[in-house]
């Protein structure tokens, strides 16, 4: 085997970024959720005001997915 | 001052129109005269992406707050992965169209999307949710 062929890589790097543009954010919406979870199980009578606070918690995370996946329109 | 899940979405709705709208209007004028019509279509599509995506959450939430438990996370969670694809679908549609200028339509869903979250944590700081919802025990 050639070893120079190993670590080859052909295509868009791009697309790499991309793709950890989603993971991160998706990483951080599931712990978002996860904890949301974990407080309206402990305390169900507060699940509106949970409600609310993680809905600001994914809108800032996802900020980040939506600014990511649009760097092809500088990038590219 | 809003005191109910459904004042505060309605008024975080309402102020992310107005303010994606202005930054449309802004972002249209200066992308006319950058690049012409182009710069215009740009802005204005870049508002448009942004005016979605930033309302699509706060109205799953709103829509989900009504159902169960797991209906709620069901509607969250599934507007946000349907939000993300179509997101990533119109990102590769529009990717080499003639009739977008880039940085322009980057700028503007960067602006938008701060702008709406600016609002956003204004406004959830703002309110008032109580912690028994007096509209769901009126009876």
């Amino acid at each position: 085997m050639d070893v120079n062929n190993i670590a080859a890589l052909s295509g868009n790097l791009a697309v790499v970024g991309y793709g950890l543009a989603a993971v991160g954010p998706g990483i951080g919406v599931g712990l978002v959720v996860s904890k949301t979870i974990e407080s309206i199980a402990r305390q169900p009578e507060l699940a509106a005001r949970l409600q609310v606070t993680m809905w600001l918690g994914i809108a800032f995370t996802e900020a980040l997915a939506l600014i990511g996946l649009a760097t092809p329109f500088i990038f590219a | 001052m809003p005191n109910t899940t459904s004042q505060l979405f309605a008024q975080v709705l309402k102020l992310s129109a107005l303010l994606i709208g202005a930054i449309a209007l802004v972002g249209g004028v200066i992308g006319w005269f950058i690049a012409s019509a182009a710069g215009l279509v740009s802005a204005l599509i870049g508002a448009a992406m942004a005016l979605v995506f930033a309302s699509l959450t706060a109205i799953s939430v709103w829509l989900g707050g009504r159902l169960s438990l797991g209906g709620f996370f069901g509607v969250v969670l599934g507007g946000w992965i349907l939000k993300l694809v179509l997101f990533i679908v119109l990102v590769a549609t529009l990717k080499g169209a003639t009739f977008i200028v880039g940085p322009i339509l980057f700028v503007c869903v960067v602006a938008s999307v701060l702008g709406s979250l600016a609002l956003d944590a204004v406004a959830v700081m703002r309110s008032r949710i109580p912690t028994v919802d007096t509209t769901k025990t009126a009876n």
